[in-house]
């Protein structure tokens, strides 16, 4: 066991030199720089441009060395937990996201709790009463979850709870608590702005893992073990928790692979549209302005979480189900 | 000599300074009482310099009380430096009627627009207390503007005139003197815009960053301490007079910001040592202090729709109105329309330097460019896209500017196919292909591919409309969309045929503004970026300009720098617009287009009408928002 995960550890290290390499190249892709996008977005407002400013920047930042000095710059500062400048907050790039990640956990933590808490009695119901009309009902509205189009929902429920409720539009509160101290006062605020995006986010996580856990649970439901368990009388209770639910529930397991960076980036457009102060929409902006060092790192920081998310849902796969083997051909 | 005095020495007009009036007429500002009595502040006549500059109100506006907080909303963090526009206290700076006038500076004297005298007000100080005197000129002068390191390639370039610097003198505290041998008339214009030319810095302050008065050893510490390259890497970034991302740094500005970003909200609080005062002697500006609130850019509409905004116009749009009004009956406030003061709202710009040689030719040919303003329904796209309340003009000078003339905006702007299509057949293109779009003498189909920065869908509207029209004179038109970067970089690099943008910036100009915006300057010229490359890089690089036009153009420009009397440039400013106006280097479209402006009902003084645009406005700067203030009572 100690093995294989050394092993594992000691392959992510390529896996994650190659995709900082890609990572950089995409980011540096379209053309010109950062400057650039920032002389342009000036512009575009009517405002002048000094060039020996603009200079001068440059050869602060280093942008006007070539790719692979400004790339090593930046992998080494990583290395030694520096992540960088932002350019365009002018600030180090650990201030500019430090500050979001903690609404940002605080609003993925609730969806996915809100998704479980919704999902699970559902998928179970639906499972159990194959082809009932509750599994019928309840799975179109799974779906109609799904299909609705996230921003939208989003823009419907920001406009009726500020003519019915009058909440403030947008954000995660109201806004005269932004940057202040943590208060009873602040927290209700929170709650009132944060079963919106919750929500809206959850609706098509719910309805995905609605399906998957009916799916999985109907697979094991049909099982001989089950059929003899019921034959000798189990009580139907402890018949579906006792084995084929802990069997079915292995996708989740697996999951956490990937909850892990969705924890951290919080869904990015549902982000933009209710413009709420987590980390999605600085990555997008980011991204448009080509300010390469906040975008990378931040990246980098996702990929990071998912390479070693998907260890310790492996490791957890392991422990949980001894079905499963470590390290597959070498064992036979 | 005496009347040869007399012809050229002006002084602008300095607003009645009050050292004569007792200090008893002024009143201690209510949410200052506090830190004054504990004495964490000095009193009123004590903040303010002692010759005051009192603030002619407008007619339309009423003296106010003090007091309440505006709420602003942002798209950006960066979108901070909107305060710094709307705040506008200037060296000097324009009012509504767009003359230049003394503001921060006790006055100036102007000597055959090549020395400028400028007089700081005695006991005039920075937001911290400290004195403003000739020092901080000093300091930007000698440390910042000719430091080799700050600043490498020397002062900024407005500052020098055919290569040659200023004679910087200071005479006393209160006087600073800059001098040319030739006249500079970008000098006044500098000091006064929107993102002025910062001669003066907060030298107190600023010190503990510059190498010439710290210690190696501080200075080492502190590139250490900031994570930055070199010590100009410390000082550029406290150092931000513009973009107000430093609470600490000193400004004469009448707000102050206190908060460190990152944040989604931003106070500005009162600045008190601020040197203008109202007529009944409370210290401006009447707001205590702005809350931004930072949003995200398309969610401003609808939060301002939501009673979020006090005065909001960023972010808003024409398309925006019938929902804010609708909105404004269960909010309290009120939306107005302003007007954007650009030559042109949406304008075609054919690139005269493009690669294509066939197309670059047909370009910069004066009767295609006619014919195809003549073959744009600009009544259709009116009525259509603007609902009837826009303009049908050129690109060109407006009316409520003084340097306006009818025909400028109404020639060649008719829809009249027939002409277009008599102009296209003598211009070479009779033959057409079975879809009935014109050839070229090489056998290609006449089409234009028009280039948008893919950010409004406004643009693309237009874009059909013109489509159809053009298609009658035998014209196939593409839109692209791109982004704003790849849109501008495919224009510089020729590969862009034609481009859609907004039209000239500054479109209600005084003959004392420069009119380098119409002539070949500057590479993001849209219609001739090599030609205007070349001028900005003294002939290094682009093209030389190689139509006739466009080299008088660039001979005017020249002399309109050299023009000693205000007869002499508005003569020039006329046949600069008389070439536009006869050759079309860009196609306008419409302009007047109306810009919302919501402002709450609470707030006074806020003018019903004006224009909104950052050149030469400022936005609401040039109204001197100082000067709005809120009915407390009534709220």
């Amino acid at each position: 066991m100690l093995g294989y995960i050394l092993r594992r550890i000691l392959t992510m290290i390529p896996t994650l030199v190659v995709i900082s390499m890609l990572v950089f190249v995409i980011i540096q892709l379209p053309p010109g720089d950062y400057l650039e996008s920032h002389i342009a977005e000036l512009q575009s407002h009517g405002e002048s441009v000094d060039e020996q400013k603009i200079q001068f920047l440059r050869e602060q930042y280093g942008l006007d060395k070539p790719l692979v000095h400004q790339y090593w710059y930046w992998v080494t500062g990583m290395l030694q937990a520096d992540f960088g400048y932002s350019f365009e907050y002018e600030l180090p790039v650990s201030e500019v996201v430090g500050d979001r990640l903690f609404l940002t956990v605080i609003i993925s933590i609730a969806t996915i709790l809100f998704t479980w808490i919704i999902a699970f009695p559902i998928g179970i119901y639906s499972a159990t009463h194959q082809y009932s009309w509750g599994d019928y009902g309840l799975s179109t509205l799974g779906f109609l979850g799904l299909a609705t189009p996230n921003f939208l929902l989003a823009l419907v429920m920001l406009y009726f709870a500020n003519v019915y409720f009058g909440t403030s539009i947008g954000g995660l509160m109201d806004s005269e608590y932004i940057d202040a101290p943590w208060s009873i006062d602040k927290m209700i605020s929170i709650l009132e702005h944060l079963w919106i995006p919750v929500i809206v986010i959850g609706t098509s996580g719910t309805a995905g893992m609605i399906r998957r856990l009916r799916a999985n649970l109907l697979d094991e439901l049909q099982k001989q073990y089950v059929v003899t368990g019921r034959a000798k009388g189990l009580p139907p209770g402890k018949l579906l928790v006792k084995y084929p639910l802990r069997v079915a529930l292995n996708f989740f397991v697996a999951d956490i692979g990937t909850l892990l960076p969705t924890v951290i980036s919080g869904a990015e457009i549902v982000a933009v549209v209710m413009s709420l102060p987590t980390t999605g929409p600085i990555l997008l902006s980011a991204l448009q302005s080509q300010d390469m060092y906040l975008a990378g790192s931040f990246l980098m920081f996702l990929a990071l979480l998912t390479v070693f998310g998907v260890l310790v849902s492996d490791i957890a796969l392991a422990l949980l189900d001894p079905r499963i083997r470590l390290g597959g051909g070498a064992s036979k | 000599m005496k009347t040869l005095l007399n012809g050229i020495f002006l002084i602008l007009p300095l607003i009645s300074a009050t050292s004569a009036q007792a200090m008893d007429w002024l009143k201690e500002t209510p949410s200052l009482v506090e830190l004054v009595e504990a004495g964490k502040l000095p009193s009123i006549d004590d903040r303010i310099p002692d010759d005051v500059q009192v603030a002619q109100l407008r007619l339309d506006q009423a003296p106010g009380e003090h007091g309440g907080q505006l709420r602003l909303l942002m798209g950006k963090q960066k979108d901070i430096r909107q305060i710094v526009i709307y705040g506008y206290a200037r060296l000097v700076g324009y009012t509504p009627e767009l003359e230049l006038k003394a503001d921060i500076l006790k006055r100036v004297e102007v000597f055959e627009n090549r020395v400028f005298t400028l007089h700081l007000r005695k006991g005039h100080k920075w937001s911290d207390g400290h004195p403003f005197t000739s020092e901080d000129f000093r300091y930007y002068w000698e440390d910042v503007a000719n430091n080799p390191e700050l600043s490498k390639g020397g002062p900024n370039k407005l500052l020098i005139v055919d290569g040659e610097l200023p004679e910087v003198e200071f005479p006393d505290k209160h006087t600073v003197r800059y001098s040319w041998s030739n006249p500079n008339p970008y000098f006044m214009p500098a000091l006064a815009g929107a993102r002025p030319l910062y001669i003066y810095k907060p030298a107190h302050y600023l010190r503990q960053f510059h190498a010439r008065y710290q210690s190696e050893e501080a200075i080492a510490r502190q590139i250490e301490e900031f994570a930055k390259r070199n010590w100009m890497g410390v000082h550029v970034n406290y150092d931000r007079p513009y973009k107000a991302t430093n609470p600490d740094l000193p400004t004469l500005q009448p707000w102050v910001n206190t908060t460190y970003p990152p944040s989604e909200r931003f106070i500005f609080k009162r600045n008190p040592y601020y040197h203008r005062v109202d007529p009944n002697g409370r210290q401006l500006p009447y707001i205590d202090s702005i809350a931004i609130n930072i949003a995200s850019s398309k969610l401003v509409p609808a939060k301002t729709g939501a009673d979020e905004s006090d005065l909001q116009a960023r972010y808003l749009r024409m398309d925006n109105y019938t929902f804010l009004k609708s909105a404004s009956k269960r909010n309290n406030y009120d939306v107005r329309l302003w007007q954007a003061a650009k030559g042109a709202h949406i304008a075609l710009y054919p690139n005269l330097n493009t690669n294509d040689k066939v197309y670059r030719e047909l370009m910069r040919d004066l009767r295609f460019r006619r014919a195809l303003s003549h073959a744009i329904h600009r009544h259709e796209i009116n009525q259509v896209v603007y609902f009837g309340l826009v303009q049908e003009s050129n690109n060109t000078v407006l009316e409520e500017g003084p340097l306006y003339r009818p025909e400028y905006q109404n020639n060649w702007i008719e829809y009249d196919l027939k002409h277009a299509n008599q102009l296209l057949d003598e211009l070479g293109l009779a033959e057409r292909d079975d879809r009935g779009v014109r050839l070229l003498p090489d056998g290609r189909s006449l089409e234009i591919l028009i280039q948008t920065a893919g950010e409004s869908t406004e643009q693309t509207d237009v874009l059909e409309l013109i489509h159809d029209s053009w298609l009658q004179a035998g014209i196939k038109l593409y839109s692209i969309p791109s982004t704003r970067e790849v849109f501008r970089n495919r224009i510089f690099s020729g590969d862009a045929m034609m481009s859609i943008w907004s039209g000239i910036e500054n479109a209600i100009p005084t003959a004392e503004n420069s009119p380098g915006e119409l002539a070949p300057t500057s590479k993001y010229q849209y219609q001739w970026p090599q030609w205007g490359l070349y001028y900005e890089s003294s002939g290094k690089s682009g093209e030389a300009p190689e139509l006739t036009a466009a080299q008088e153009l660039v001979h005017l420009n020249d002399q309109w720098a050299r023009a000693s009397t205000h007869e002499q440039r508005e003569l020039i400013w006329h046949q600069i617009l008389e070439i536009h106006r006869d050759q079309m280097f860009t196609i306008g479209i419409v302009n007047h287009v109306p810009h919302p402006v919501v402002v709450s009902n609470y707030l006074h003084n806020v003018p019903e009408k004006g224009f909104y645009d950052i050149s030469p406005g400022a936005y609401f700067g040039i109204y001197k928002p100082d000067t709005f203030w809120f009915d407390e009572a009534r709220r």
